[in-house]
């Protein structure tokens, strides 16, 4: 299936959002603005203006809620950003990531049907929403991406929450090659537990790009799918205060076996709660078995709260061995806009 | 076409109201609802904030009734809060509303259900970071706060954390040393009781 026939699809469901976006017809909204500030200096590739995953962007977030006489039974969310990478050319820096894009139909109080651009189910990622924060989970190593396009069926039941995803297999931009698709699942207890776990599984056939545009497309590097298999673990302890966050995933990326795993510790200072320190270590495999083929990092960061709407982060990570490239350390700071 | 439809989208997208992140919604509405009210068929939320619906003014307001003064962070303006309308067919059965409280180690979430006259019928931690939580989570604990209303609370006093009178009193801190988590539970129960009453008697949503 090329992209016109996608769009055929996909274009609908954004003509939706943008008329649920621009209406007043709904019941209650939240309108955010976000901004992300982000640069350092890295003793591999001197300054940078973007982390592994972060660029600097300015965006929007629009989330409504609809309902009738009988109660809520729509919510929507749409959260775009004009994003600039350091990295690109003047030509290629600039473009428009559609981050959320989705619709969330109420079926009955245990199944709710989404649709649209929103997180595969799988791993820590869709528990803990790393998108504005430097310390992030395995999902772009695992996948490729953190978003996706597709369906997904997901509630609670009283002891655990569940999550079936479909998806292209494309990511940030709106592509099928190569009977691409993504089919993900998750089932973990409820996150108001102190002691959270999850079990999840992934079987797919995922397409690599260049970048992370909507807007212009993302260019693939190759029409060629990666055959995916995966089954994860993931769990996170909040005790006292510290929060202990940990997964990992083992599987296969064609023939090979793949393995990724990370631990994470965050204290919070209890005289100045607005101040977190962090600390993680994460490693991943991509040839079980092979010399040169795992790229492991230890992050110590910090984040301040500023106010409800501004925080600043800075971290220090030090790169043991990047796929075959030299150790790399470096230093990242972080200005960070939510709010009003 | 499609670029012309994404400049739309901007274009909607900056002509909607203003506000801040979200402070305490429920996890998962739909199995918190069903559990606290189990003969429920629905509900609404309902999203609003200080500013909105009052502004400097209520916020003083609402400080005096607590009895202290917001915390910048977790009692902001413009933190938007999420309440929730129970409803059986058509009718309101009652209330669920959460709050952010600040506690000895981190951000306490408390949610209380009230039926129509504003009394709790349910009280639980949405989330509570103390190492002697499963004390404070256990219903021998929240069971306690059934039954009580806006009017018992007022009896507390937040500032130098003493009861006058009334069934609060017979209340008693369940941990051995979070006794820091205790008065927050019963601030933030008093702030919460509040904004609600605020909330429904404004009557501005």
């Amino acid at each position: 299936m090329q992209i016109n026939k996608i769009s055929v699809i996909i274009l609908p469901l954004l003509v939706i959002l943008m008329i649920f976006a621009g209406s007043a017809s709904a019941n209650e909204a939240l309108f955010y603005k976000e901004a992300n500030l982000i640069g350092g200096y890295s003793s591999r590739d001197h300054w940078v203006g973007k982390s592994n995953d972060l660029t600097n962007s300015i965006g929007f977030e629009d989330y409504r809620k609809f309902s009738n006489d009988y109660g809520d039974y729509l919510t929507t969310d749409l959260q775009v950003r004009l994003a600039y990478d350091s990295t690109q050319n003047s030509h290629n820096a600039w473009g428009i990531q559609i981050h959320n894009a989705w619709l969330l139909y109420k079926m009955n109080y245990a199944a709710k049907l989404r649709v649209g651009h929103f997180d595969p189910a799988f791993g820590l990622e869709p528990q803990l929403d790393t998108h504005s924060t430097i310390l992030q989970t395995l999902m772009m190593k695992d996948i490729g991406f953190k978003k996706d396009w597709g369906v997904g069926l997901e509630g609670a039941l009283p002891k655990f929450d569940y999550k079936l995803a479909l998806q292209l297999g494309s990511g940030m931009g709106i592509h099928r090659r190569d009977d691409s698709f993504l089919l993900t699942s998750r089932i973990g207890t409820p996150a108001s537990e102190n002691f959270q776990y999850g079990i999840s599984f992934l079987l797919g056939r995922v397409l690599e790009s260049e970048d992370m545009k909507t807007i212009p497309q993302d260019k693939l590097l190759s029409d060629k799918a990666i055959s995916k298999k995966r089954i994860g673990l993931d769990s996170q302890y909040l005790f006292g205060p510290y929060l202990f966050k940990g997964e990992v995933a083992y599987g296969e990326n064609d023939s090979k076996k793949v393995l990724g795993y990370l631990g994470e510790l965050d204290y919070t200072i209890p005289r100045y709660q607005n101040w977190e320190l962090e600390l993680q270590f994460q490693s991943w495999i991509n040839k079980l078995g092979e010399s040169s083929s795992d790229d492991s990092t230890l992050t110590l960061g910090t984040s301040y709260k500023l106010n409800q709407s501004t925080t600043l982060r800075a971290a220090f990570s030090h790169d043991f061995n990047s796929m075959g490239q030299k150790e790399d350390n470096k230093i990242l700071l972080q200005f960070y806009f939510f709010g009003a | 076409m499609r670029k012309f439809l994404f400049s739309v989208l901007f274009l909607f997208g900056i002509y909607v109201n203003s506000f801040a992140a979200v402070g305490c919604s429920l996890d998962d509405p739909d199995r918190d609802v069903k559990r606290l009210f189990p003969e429920s068929t629905g509900y609404l939320t309902k999203l609003l904030t200080l500013k909105e619906i009052g502004g400097e003014a209520l916020k003083i307001k609402i400080e005096e009734k607590l009895g202290d003064k917001f915390d910048t962070v977790y009692e902001d303006l413009d933190v938007p809060y999420a309440y929730y309308i129970v409803l059986k067919g058509k009718d309101r059965i009652g209330y669920i509303h959460g709050v952010n409280q600040k506690g000895k180690f981190g951000v306490l979430q408390l949610v209380i259900a009230a039926n129509l006259e504003g009394r709790i019928i349910a009280f639980y931690y949405q989330r509570i970071s103390s190492p002697e939580s499963s004390k404070f989570r256990a219903s021998q604990f929240t069971g306690q706060f059934k039954g009580l209303s806006l009017e018992d609370f007022y009896k507390y006093n937040v500032s130098n954390n003493s009861l006058s009178e009334g069934r609060i009193t017979k209340i008693s801190d369940p941990s051995i040393n979070s006794p820091e988590d205790f008065r927050a539970t019963l601030r933030g129960i008093k702030k919460d009781l509040i904004l609600l009453d605020e909330f429904l008697r404004g009557a501005v949503k």
